[in-house]
């Protein structure tokens, strides 16, 4: 099964570093708490900001925990400075 | 005498003596020039024999007053300045957009307020995008203040200050954040044992280069230099120690000036 994560149930403005390992452990608790996980997408949708910090902690984290899982990007092509950072850190 | 980011190196030995700041003839100053009198005064603020003289002209002690320059200097221990500064009633000074000086201890109090910039920057002119992406460099730039110097700040002063203008006539933006910390060099000797210098340690930071032995960073202040350059068309100065460097479209330019007490980042963007 799909498991999305909303980054906007973190916040609109997304910044720094222990914020963001912070959130990799409650999106741990997320998808353990799913059975069947094979894909993990990330949903930027309403996010406002997302410094490169931030989101390096996140992805980084994320990709540590679930290797062998597919992991993908989507709702940011609404928001050209999220899409230039996530070009940026060659996460798309 | 005007301060600014142009004239501050060649002046200095007129405003800096010892532990004295003399500020007495100066007529104005801009983010930078507000920034580098904040580490100044930073490094001196615990020594028996400091000194800090305000600007005689009333335009340039207004311009102080506005921008809340006698609550940073209360709040690092120059009570007697601080106490004079407050005093003074001001009038409108200009149509000219500011950024008061702010200082943030901890990196929360600085999270908390990036919502603010968001809005500051819309105002300023910017459309949402750019003010958006405005708000993401300083967001990265107070986060390499807070993470480079977690647990090693050198003096009792932590933090980072910010201060900005803008320059509604040029369409343009003057942001400066500095903090009273280890230094760039500081913070990658232990990783590059080669550098020899302030200069070539800021050249190793803006190539995507990290102290943080072991973790893979560095891609903030890499995009920070792209964004400010390719997206604002715009410029990026760093002072750190005694080491200068601007990068611009034209490429790399340093220079080995006075030394101050940390770093000071200063972007400045243009927008239509």
């Amino acid at each position: 099964m799909k498991i999305i994560l909303k980054l906007i149930k973190f916040g609109k403005i997304l910044n720094s570093r222990p914020s963001g390992r912070e959130a990799v452990l409650r999106a741990k608790q997320i998808i353990n708490g799913s059975k069947n996980v094979e894909e993990i997408v990330v949903d930027f949708g309403k996010v406002s900001i997302v410094t490169p910090s931030y989101l390096d902690e996140f992805i980084s984290g994320i990709k540590k925990y679930y290797s062998k899982n597919k992991i993908t990007m989507t709702g940011y092509r609404d928001n050209i400075v999220i899409e230039d950072t996530l070009k940026a850190l060659d996460i798309v | 005498m005007d301060l600014n980011r142009l004239n501050i190196a060649s002046n200095f030995n007129k405003i800096a003596f010892g532990n004295t700041i003399d500020l007495g003839n100066v007529a104005s100053l801009d983010p930078w020039s507000m920034i580098t009198m904040c580490l100044l005064l930073a490094k001196r603020a615990n020594k028996d024999d400091k000194k800090f003289i305000l600007p005689k002209d009333l335009n340039a002690l207004c311009f102080l007053k506005e921008m809340c320059f006698d609550n940073f200097l209360k709040e690092i221990g120059f009570d007697k300045e601080a106490k004079k500064l407050s005093k003074i009633e001001i009038p409108k000074l200009s149509d000219e957009k500011v950024l008061q000086i702010e200082h943030y201890e901890y990196q929360s109090e600085f999270e908390a307020k990036l919502a603010y910039f968001i809005e500051m920057f819309k105002n300023f002119g910017l459309n949402q995008s750019d003010a958006y992406r405005a708000t993401s460099l300083i967001g990265e730039l107070g986060n390499n203040v807070f993470d480079h110097n977690l647990g090693n700040w050198p003096t009792n002063i932590r933090g980072c200050f910010i201060t900005g203008q803008n320059y509604s006539k040029e369409k343009k933006i003057e942001i400066t954040v500095g903090d009273p910390g280890i230094g760039f060099w500081g913070s990658l000797k232990n990783a590059f044992p080669e550098l020899n210098n302030d200069v070539e340690a800021i050249i190793k930071g803006l190539g995507g280069n990290t102290g943080r032995m072991g973790e893979k960073r560095g891609n903030g202040l890499k995009l920070i230099q792209d964004w400010t350059i390719n997206k604002f068309s715009g410029c990026l100065m760093i002072h750190s120690k005694k080491g200068l460097v601007i990068v611009d479209k034209d490429g790399i330019k340093n220079d080995e000036v006075f030394e101050i007490l940390g770093t000071m980042v200063q972007f400045v963007i243009y927008y239509d």
